[in-house]
């Protein structure tokens, strides 16, 4: 197992695909604090002051965006070996497919650890200097603020492995990605307000990190933070399990 | 062939290989076996089943029915194949945005190699320059010698090889010559090379496995196909009597794949004549074609016509 983790994490680190799209999620993450505490107070805006811990926590949850970057790292890592044929040498080398998913999956989950730890670490410096500035203390502890960081970096984590499944079932690289963000930015609003189907929604993967990083859009009932994490982790499962299975049985590109 | 034969250390042997895609039958009943100490030519036209069967004996790909093995077993029960085998699937198989040498060290990784391996890999490749550039920029032939540095990494004794002399220039098809034959003749390793034009490795191999339509067209050693062309390619319902008929004329009769028979030693008049004079029924009696290479085109065309497009 060993080998395979180098392997993998050799080619996350010998091609440039991945500042790119750190440099998207830094900055997503970033608009986020800074929207957020620039607001506040603003007419309209219905927040509660900064030094409320339901206001600083919203704002921690900032770092949790990236979770859009690292579904689309976790679908660019797989489906690239396809599109490359990558694959050849990679399931050559290591015929127990198994393995070399397991391994492809805790690559991702890791680099999806390292995004959220630096959207995390950009969020918290921007906060800590810009709230200090207008002399507002942050709860780090007592406002739960540092415990809603470590929640992103469990979603973060867990949509980059997501994306490993998304790679395996479309296979397209493109049209993996596409589907992806669709489906996040289209289809899953949509089950939102469509009545019949809605009751659905708080179950599903973005409503899920919503609720367990406090960013939770809208006014339907939501989860709860731990029920939101489960509910991510089955998710994350679910496409691990069904990626390893799809690798298992079909032929190699 | 029975089971200790089959487990010959390095032996690759395909077993009654059919691999169906949809409508197409890309591979079709397909046995044959390569020898270690030997390089032996997988031919046949574009679309043959070359590539397909393969990746069947690589693993990559599962055939609907039979099976390949080599030294016994299949691919995923090989001990450590990326030790024990190496194999190029068409010379396509890099991230463009990453070096040669980076290339080779994810694979170095894998397989538990020191990156010592790496550059000694390029080295013998003739890469050595251009170990630090983007495989981007590589023309064809470069990324045939970085596909072959790929699977030369773990030093195997069994080398498959999809098509190699693509791209490169006869200086570096006579390079690749020499490589493989010294794999073969010093070092004892088994080597296959596909390719559909047989003067691209007519020079290398002692061997050949012809296919068409994923069906064989012809197994043995290349100098015997050599003598199935030349002659007179007679077609008798009673090919047993025509060999007698022809022992006084001191010639050498084999059959052909395609049921007819081969006569080389004898011109057309004299096979004629000794089969009038035996009262032997011929159907079909002609000069064999003169070039090998033609031999090859009218061995595959036989077979009928290429299959379906892919859908
Ligand atoms: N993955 C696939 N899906 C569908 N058809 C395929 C696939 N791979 C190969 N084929 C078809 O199988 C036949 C054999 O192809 P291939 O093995 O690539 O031949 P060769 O390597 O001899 O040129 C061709 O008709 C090809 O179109
Ligand atoms: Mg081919």
């Amino acid at each position: 197992m060993i080998p395979l983790l180098r392997a993998e994490w050799r080619k996350v680190t010998t091609v440039k695909l991945g500042w790119g799209m750190l440099l998207g999620a830094m900055a997503l993450a970033a608009l986020g604090v800074v929207a957020q505490i620039a607001s506040n107070g603003a007419s309209g805006n219905i927040a509660l002051p900064l030094s409320a811990a339901a206001t600083q926590k919203s704002i921690a949850a900032s770092a949790s965006s990236a979770y859009l970057f690292s579904v689309v790292v976790g679908i660019i890592l797989i489906t690239t070996e396809f599109r490359h044929f990558t694959s050849r040498p990679t399931f050559l080398i290591e015929p127990r497919r198994g393995r070399v998913i397991v391994a492809k999956l805790i690559i991702a989950a890791l680099v999806g650890i390292i995004y959220g730890v630096i959207c995390a670490a950009l969020t918290a410096a921007i906060m800590a200097i810009w709230l200090g500035a207008l002399g507002v203390t942050i709860g780090w502890i007592d406002n739960g603020v540092l415990l809603s960081m470590l929640s992103d970096l469990v979603v973060i984590a867990t949509f980059a492995i997501v994306g490993i499944g998304v790679g395996v079932l479309v296979r397209n690289q493109i049209a993996a990605v596409i589907s992806a963000l669709v489906y996040l930015f289209v289809l899953e609003p949509l089950i939102e307000i469509i009545p019949v189907i809605q009751k659905a929604y708080p179950y599903l993967p973005g409503a899920a990190a919503g609720a367990i990083t406090g960013a939770s859009r809208g006014n339907l009932p939501h989860l709860d933070a731990l029920q939101g994490g489960l509910v991510l982790l089955g998710w994350g499962l679910l496409f691990a399990v069904a990626g390893w299975m799809l690798m298992i049985r079909r032929d190699i590109p | 062939m029975s089971p200790e034969a089959t487990s010959i250390e390095g032996r690759i042997v395909a077993t009654d290989l059919t691999k169906v895609f949809g409508q197409v039958k890309a591979v079709d009943g397909l046995s044959f076996s390569v020898e270690p100490g030997s390089v032996t030519g997988f031919l046949g036209p574009n679309g043959a089943g070359k590539t397909t069967t393969l990746r069947i004996i690589l693993g990559l790909a599962a055939p609907t029915s039979g099976s390949g093995t080599i030294s016994g077993v299949t691919y995923a029960h090989l001990p450590a194949p990326g030790r024990t085998v190496g194999a190029v699937l068409e010379a396509t198989s890099f991230h463009p945005g990453r070096s040669a040498r980076n290339h080779l060290r994810v694979f170095c990784a894998a397989a538990g190699l020191s990156d010592k391996r790496a550059d000694e890999a390029l080295e013998l490749v003739g890469l050595t320059q251009a170990a630090r550039f983007p495989v981007r920029g590589f023309s064809l032939g470069m990324r045939q010698r970085l596909g072959l540095a790929t699977a030369l990494l773990g030093n195997p004794r069994v080398l498959l090889l999809d098509e190699p002399a693509n791209g490169l220039d006869p200086e570096g098809i006579a390079w690749l010559r020499g490589l493989l034959r010294h794999f073969a003749d010093v070092d004892g390793r088994t080597v296959l090379v596909s390719s559909h034009v047989l003067s691209e490795v007519e020079q290398t191999v002692d061997r050949v496995v012809i296919i068409a339509r994923g069906r064989l067209i012809y197994e043995g050693r290349l100098a015997d196909l050599e003598g199935a062309s030349a002659g007179v390619v007679v077609r008798t319902p009673t090919p047993e009597q025509l060999s007698a008929a022809l022992a006084p004329l001191n010639v050498k009769v084999t059959g052909r794949p395609d049921g007819a028979v081969a006569v080389v030693g004898a011109t057309p008049e004299a096979v004629g004549h000794a089969a009038w004079e035996a009262h032997i029924e011929v159907h079909e009696l002609r000069s064999g074609s003169s070039s090998l290479e033609e031999t090859f085109l009218r061995l595959t065309a036989d077979a009928g016509d290429p299959p379906a497009a892919p859908v």
